[in-house]
């Protein structure tokens, strides 16, 4: 087949690159980065558990820049952009929702809490599948792009108001988690946490773009088959 | 400008018009409206202290319920009818028929508010009436009705039609619903009064948003 | 006293790399299926 269905030597280059990085990272928080004293080897899934949500939002920001991308060109590349976006970001989210979970029931005590993060990160989790549903209903791509792209933006726009609103509403009536001290889930930073907490996101940053790109192409290569299967059909019927 | 606002009312008039004639919409959204309220009250066997608790979640989970019903079938009575067709071609800014459709719902969903407010004080015999919760409903249906329209018309193209709007929909409006539900709650019981304006921030705050993301994204929705 | 959160912690990693190790073969299947509609294809249109 052509060139083009051959992955760029460049990608091949991330994808080692994103490997090793993971690698590296997971080596320094086990070995490099000390044992929390209050919390114990749990807090060291928290380097992770940020770098995913991290990887995870800029899935989000990705597929809401290339939503209006789409709607400004009518280009359906953003359209692919925009989807692949959404997946990456739902799944590195619900590794951080399940990750931090882990790491709140020996921490606080429970697997869950209504606070803002996590709510709002549950809350994106409903809007981005409920985005799927309906990529799901529209057969026709141009206008499946079109409807997609406004639900995309519609979605995002909501977000920073729903973390706002119910930061407002915990604040005010706060919920006792287990300890009385409220202090238990949070640490100060030591230089060698430091090393391993920015180690995990720059891999994870790397990670995410070796992911989108492979999302990106494998879309590209879905709608080229769509395409050509539409066209031979509707030469078959000449 | 004049002209754009002419339109609005157009629509909007249309749609009354037709509405006044079937009373289809308003009372199908009374009625259910009515029974989600029943249902509630037997649900949670409100006894008298939770009922005026639990007043303002009720009656905002009972109009959001409500509400679906005239942004399903307002947009829907217009694509069985063929009547976008009509509309797309008369010569009027397209975001006039989003604003003239979001202002039929308004209403819709007044009366609806208007009607069930004081039957639940009626019959749970709690006190409801203050100027504050107009407001606040006033506010609050706003924002559900504008992020409600612009759904509607997008759920509307989609092979499942209806079925999915609720689904796109309640995520989106969760902002909206915590802050209107929390201002009502306050006015109503009491509370810290700086906390309240901040909730009324909130809500205004969600009209304007989604008002700007109607204006710009309303026509990408509705173009054939 | 620190106390034993060894568990936590594995469970915390196997979720998060087990996690990324089956997006990653959902992608290459993914990748294998379409690869092999578009062989398909390309086959059929030389048949024609």
């Amino acid at each position: 087949m052509t060139d083009s269905n051959k992955t760029p030597r460049l990608l091949l280059l991330l994808d080692i690159l994103a490997g090793l990085g993971v690698l590296a990272a997971f080596l320094l928080v086990m070995l490099y980065a000390p044992i929390e004293l209050t919390m114990g080897r749990v807090q060291k899934v928290f380097y992770f558990h940020v770098a995913a949500s991290w990887s995870g939002m800029l899935g989000f920001l990705v597929a809401t820049v290339a939503a209006i991308a789409y709607l400004k060109t009518n280009d359906l590349r953003w359209d692919i952009a925009s989807l692949a976006g959404v997946e990456i970001g739902m799944v590195f989210i619900a590794l951080g929702i399940i990750s931090g979970s882990i790491w709140a029931r020996p921490v606080w005590n429970t697997w869950w809490t209504w606070d803002p993060r996590l709510t709002t990160t549950l809350i994106m989790e409903l809007i981005y599948s409920a985005y799927l549903l309906l990529r799901g209903g529209v057969d026709d791509p141009v206008r499946r792009a079109k409807l997609s792209a406004v639900y995309a933006i519609v979605g995002f726009t909501s977000v920073p108001l729903t973390f706002i609103s119910i930061r407002v509403f915990r604040t005010i009536h706060p919920v006792l988690v287990g300890s009385s001290d409220p202090s238990l889930g949070t640490f100060a930073m030591s230089p060698r946490m430091q090393a391993a907490f920015f180690g995990s996101l720059a891999a994870f940053t790397l990670l995410f773009i070796a992911l989108y790109w492979h999302r990106y192409r494998l879309g590209s290569a879905q709608s080229a088959v769509m395409q050509k299967r539409m066209e031979i059909e509707a030469g078959g019927e000449q | 400008m004049k002209k754009f606002f002419n339109a609005v009312l157009a629509i909007f008039w249309k749609d009354l018009l037709a509405e006044r004639r079937t009373r289809e919409i308003l009372g199908t959204m009374l009625v259910f409206a009515l029974t989600v309220i029943l249902v509630f009250v037997f649900a949670f066997d409100l006894s008298v202290d939770m009922r005026s608790k639990a007043a303002p979640g009720v009656i905002w989970v009972t109009l959001c319920f409500a509400g679906t019903i005239s942004l399903n079938r307002s947009m829907s009575l217009e694509k069985d009818r063929e009547g976008f067709d009509g509309l797309l071609l008369a010569p009027i800014d397209r975001t006039a028929i989003f604003f003239g459709k979001a202002l039929v719902n308004w209403v819709y969903m007044l009366i609806t508010a208007i009607i069930i407010v004081p039957v639940y004080a009626l019959f749970n015999n709690v006190n409801l009436f203050s100027p504050g919760f107009i407001g606040v409903i006033v506010l609050g249906t706003l924002g559900y009705i504008l992020t409600g329209t612009l759904l509607s018309s997008l759920s509307l193209q989609l092979r499942a039609r209806d079925m999915l709007l609720p689904v796109l929909l309640f995520p989106v409006l969760i902002p909206l619903l915590l802050s209107a539900v929390r201002a009502s709650t306050i006015l109503l019981q009491g509370g810290i009064e700086g906390e309240l304006s901040t909730w009324i921030m909130l809500l205004a705050g969600y009209d304007l948003l989604f008002t700007a993301v109607g204006l710009l994204v309303f026509d990408k929705i509705i173009e054939e | 006293m620190t106390p034993d959160t060894t568990a936590y912690m594995i469970a915390g990693f196997v979720v998060i790399i087990g996690g990324i190790l089956v997006y990653v073969l959902s992608l290459y299947l993914r990748q294998a299926k379409v690869k092999k509609d578009a062989l398909t294809l390309h086959d059929y249109e030389q048949d024609v």
